[in-house]
Formats: C-alpha cells, sequence, structure tokens
C-alpha cells in the first residue's frame, strides 16, 4: 500500500469504460420524517444529488442536519419517506452486498478475528468459495494488516479496527463504499494517516466512495466534490467541486480557501 | 506504516485480566493468595472446633468427626451410591432445563410478537418456586429420577431464560446493521451468526449461575423421596447425625467446586476473543 502516491485519478484503472457516463449513486427527492409520539420531526427535506462511478463524495453539515439519517437511507438501513435512491439504476430497498457499509465505531465482530471479520461478507455475497482466502489476504495486504490477521479486535488499536472495518466492507467487492464518519474516533494523527491511505485504496480499488464527515478538512482533504447540508430541516445547500490537486496539502492556499467557503456555507465559525 | 501498527499493537495488548472470581480461578499461580486462602480456611476449622467442644454432636460435630463420618461414608459405598443417583438427577435436569431456558430466552428476546404472546404467561410462571411443582413431578413423572430431574430443570429453566433474555436484548443494534449490510439475511441467520455470538458472554455466565443453582436443587429435588445425596442430608438430619449432614454437605461442595471449574475451563476457550 506504501508507495502509491500519485494522484489517484491517474491510478485507477480504466476497468469501466463508461464509468464517467452513469451515475452510480443518485439521491433523488429524498425526505425523511421521524413520526414520534409528540411533532414529526423532519429530518431531510428533497435530499437530490447524484455521485458518479469511481468518484469521491463528501456530505459535510452541521450536526441535525439528518448527515447520518440520510448514510442510513443510502446505505438501506432505514426507510425513506418520499424520494428514492438508485444504486446503479436499481433502487436501494434495503441493505445490499453492493454496498460496502462502514459505520463510525468500526462494530467489528469481537468473536471473529481479523481474518474472519474480513472474510465474513463473503460466503453471503456469493463470492465463488476458492477465492474467498485470496481475496481476505488481498484486503488484509491493502489496509496493511497482513501480520495481525490472527488477532481478536479486542487487541487492535482504533485506526487499526477501522482498517479492518474498511477491508471487511471492501472484501465483497462492492460498487459503493459508504462511510459515515469513520474516522471521526481516532486521534487527529491516526486520522490523517488514515485519510491519506483511504485515498490510497480509493486510487488503487477505483470506487466510488460517498463519505459523510462534520469536518471540512476532511472533506476537503478527500473528496472530488462536497455535497454541504443544512439543517432544519437536513437539505442540500450546495454542491461545492474541489479544484485542488492531490496530493492536497493543508497549506496550500487553494485548500484553505476551500475549506472557508465551505465554512462560509455552514455557517460555521473560520 | 508497519512500525506505526506494530508499535499500537503492543501499546493496546491485552491487559492480562486476572481471574478475581473466588472458586473459579482458584490462584494456584499465586503463592500469596494461595497461603492467604490457607489460613482463611484453617481458622475457620480451628474455631469450627472450638465451637464444637462446648456443643453436643448432634448440635455441631467436630471437624475431625465430620472428617471420620465421610471417610466412613465414602469406605462403605454409600456415598457413590447416593453420588450416582443425583448426578443421573441433575444431568437430565440441567441439560434440559438449560437448552430451553436459552432456547426460549433467545427467541422471546428476538421476536416481539412471541414476547407480547408469551409475556402474560411468563409473568404467571415465573414467580412459582421450583419445589412448589413437587405434585406435578411426582404426578407426571413419579416418584423417580425422571421427577427429580423435572424439578431441577424448572429451576435451570428460569435462570438461563432471564440471562439469554437479556443478553439478547443488550446485543447492539449497530452489530446487526453492520450484519446487514454484509448479507445477513432472515431471522435464523440473523440469530445464528450474530445474535448468539454476541450474547455468549452473558449466556454462559447465565449457564454457570444455573449450574451452581442446580446443585442445589438436587436437594430440594429428593425431598419426596428419590435416593441420592439430597436424599441423604434429609434423612441424617431428621435422624440428628449433623456429622452426616456435613459430610454430604461437602460432597456437594466439591461438586459443585469440579464442575464449576470445567465449565469455566470450557468458558475461558469459547470466549477466547474476550481475554
Amino acid at each position: 500500500m506504501a508507495g502509491v502516491n500519485d494522484s489517484p485519478v491517474t491510478d485507477r484503472d480504466g476497468a469501466d469504460a463508461d464509468a464517467h457516463t452513469t451515475s452510480e449513486v443518485v439521491v433523488d427527492g429524498v425526505g425523511k420524517t421521524y413520526s414520534g409520539e409528540s411533532d414529526p420531526v423532519r429530518a431531510l427535506e428533497d435530499v437530490s444529488f447524484a455521485v458518479d462511478s469511481g468518484e469521491f463524495v463528501c456530505l459535510v453539515g452541521p450536526s441535525g442536519c439528518g448527515k447520518t439519517t440520510l448514510f442510513r437511507v443510502v446505505a438501506g438501513l432505514t426507510e425513506a419517506t418520499d424520494g428514492t435512491v438508485r444504486l446503479g439504476g436499481t433502487p436501494v430497498t434495503g441493505p445490499t452486498t453492493d454496498m460496502g457499509v462502514v459505520f463510525q465505531e468500526y462494530h467489528l465482530f469481537p468473536w471473529l478475528t481479523v481474518e474472519e471479520n474480513v472474510g465474513f461478507g463473503l460466503e453471503r455475497s456469493g463470492y465463488p468459495a476458492a477465492d474467498r482466502g485470496r481475496r481476505v489476504d488481498e484486503m488484509l495486504a491493502l489496509v496493511g494488516l497482513s501480520e495481525f490477521r490472527d488477532a481478536y479486535p479486542k487487541s487492535l488499536s482504533g485506526g487499526m479496527k477501522q482498517r479492518v472495518a474498511i477491508a471487511r466492507a471492501l472484501a465483497v467487492d462492492p460498487a459503493l463504499l459508504l462511510m459515515d464518519e469513520p474516522f471521526g474516533a481516532v486521534d487527529a494523527q491516526t486520522r490523517e494517516m488514515l485519510q491519506r491511505e483511504l485515498l490510497d485504496v480509493w486510487a488503487s480499488t477505483g470506487k466510488t466512495v460517498c463519505f459523510v464527515t462534520h469536518d471540512v478538512a476532511e472533506a476537503v482533504t478527500l473528496a472530488d466534490r462536497i455535497v454541504v447540508m443544512a439543517a432544519d430541516p437536513g437539505r442540500v445547500k450546495s454542491i461545492v467541486d474541489v479544484d485542488v490537486d492531490r496530493p492536497r496539502e493543508r497549506d496550500d492556499p487553494a485548500f484553505g480557501d476551500h475549506v472557508a467557503r465551505v465554512r462560509e456555507m455552514i455557517g460555521a465559525a473560520p | 506504516m508497519a512500525t506505526d501498527t506494530r508499535e499500537r499493537f503492543d501499546g493496546n495488548a491485552d491487559e492480562d485480566v486476572s481471574d478475581g472470581q473466588l472458586l473459579g480461578g482458584v490462584g494456584i499461580d499465586d503463592p500469596r493468595r494461595l497461603i492467604r486462602g490457607a489460613s482463611g480456611l484453617l481458622a475457620f476449622l480451628a474455631l469450627w472446633h472450638l465451637a464444637s467442644l462446648t456443643q453436643p454432636a448432634y448440635v455441631l460435630p467436630s471437624p475431625a468427626a465430620v472428617g471420620v463420618r465421610f471417610v466412613e461414608e465414602a469406605a462403605s459405598g454409600t456415598m457413590l451410591d447416593a453420588l450416582t443417583s443425583s448426578v443421573r438427577h441433575w444431568i437430565p435436569g440441567t441439560v434440559v432445563g438449560t437448552a430451553l431456558g436459552v432456547g426460549a430466552g433467545v427467541a422471546l428476546a428476538w421476536s416481539n410478537a412471541l414476547d407480547d404472546v408469551t409475556a402474560p404467561l411468563v409473568r404467571v410462571l415465573r414467580p412459582v418456586p421450583p419445589l412448589a411443582l413437587i405434585g406435578f413431578a411426582i404426578a407426571w413423572f413419579g416418584i423417580n429420577d425422571a421427577g427429580a430431574a423435572f424439578i431441577i430443570a424448572v429451576g435451570a429453566f428460569w435462570i438461563n431464560f432471564y440471562a439469554a433474555f437479556g443478553a439478547v436484548e443488550g446485543v447492539s443494534e449497530e452489530l446487526l446493521d453492520v450484519g446487514r449490510t454484509l448479507g445477513v439475511d432472515g431471522d435464523l441467520d440473523m440469530i445464528r451468526s450474530i445474535v448468539i455470538p454476541a450474547a455468549l458472554p452473558e449466556i454462559t455466565t447465565g449457564i454457570r449461575t444455573g449450574l451452581g443453582r442446580c446443585w442445589m436443587l438436587v436437594v430440594a429435588a429428593e425431598i419426596f423421596g428419590v435416593p441420592g445425596i439430597g436424599r441423604e442430608i434429609l434423612r441424617a438430619s431428621n435422624n440428628l447425625l449433623v456429622d452426616k449432614v456435613i459430610a454430604y454437605i461437602l460432597v456437594l461442595s466439591l461438586l459443585y467446586l469440579v464442575v464449576d471449574v470445567a465449565f469455566r475451563a470450557v468458558q475461558r476457550r469459547v470466549l477466547v476473543w474476550r481475554a
């Protein structure tokens, strides 16, 4: 995994010839109302955006803007009240192994070893039995954890757990990698390292990535485009193209400009 | 990155969780604990001996008298007979009660509908002490091994039912979500591949509690005349043979100790991921 520091864009293999002509994910007019015991709460209002195949899109917004609800709707874990989500043209009606989902708190299966966690989805997603072992090896190598294959999650650091979670999500070879604040629970130093590693993984696998975060600098570091959300009710405020060459440095003035612009939209203090 | 992960791994490597339980991990590898335990036991025996000097044997026999009686009972074969009979109640009662209790606990905790349907029944049956069912035991099974096993099974059932119920309710919703996104499909698949493994620590704690409780129930279950350690204890106490009572109580304690240590060894193996 080390040494893949070139621009991810040029690194992506061209297997999907029509990759950029189709949108991998289409979120179309999604609304979500939670009807509680008292007043119904409108969590999402008419959210629409698309993620191209191979594209890296971040969703940012203040707390309470419905980011996590939107994440759950896209993942098929929560049903939208209005609108649809389509993955590769097919409406999402429930969880599917076409999506690799990574949660903030890792949620590894503590009773399985690293290797077994990574291999968990393979059988169920119909991955050929003969190739499963090789696939797990490949994924462990991808996240640099080959030597920890027999370790249980309890003995891993937060950063390592999240690497395993990413490997587990990618093992079934999903069309989309969907992540909800995956680096929110680790320290700043580990977070930057994981961000770099995720970009490397993205570059080497060419996956479409949809990444939810509240950290604007993180979004500018990672994304091709940023979907900026606003709260009450959760909605799309703007979609920002990040025109900064990779690898992106935080002291690059263009980087700072983007961060400032997005923060202004969100209304956060600079 | 390799060095980094190695460092982190070592930094967070398992703190060896030492076994603070009383009986389970007798601290054989820690001589200080062993000495303290032994001195506590000796002090207790000394106090017992002193107290027994002031009392007639039918109130409090001396430790030595109990020891002699223990050897006599063991040598005559009475003890072994009683033991075999009790084990014949204990094993089927515990196995059946545990299996049904865990099964029902998991099913009811998982299915709201099932829980709603059975909730009133559970509320009514739960407070019934196993001993109150002796009439049913006799009527349904007779005064025999099966009747005694039934009483034991009832006791094992409730302990395991509540342990498993709580354990399954405590399985995090997020873990189930992860399972769904990885293709876990349907209730049975979910229960088998996520719910049971996640709930296993608490389920096995319930089983362990049940194993101990069932030894206690052996005495109670034999109250209506089925041969076994319980009956020996009851008969001896009716005849004021207190030394014999204590000798057979010791048998129960030793059996419990053996079973508990063995089960803990199994538990540690099964839950090696938690170490």
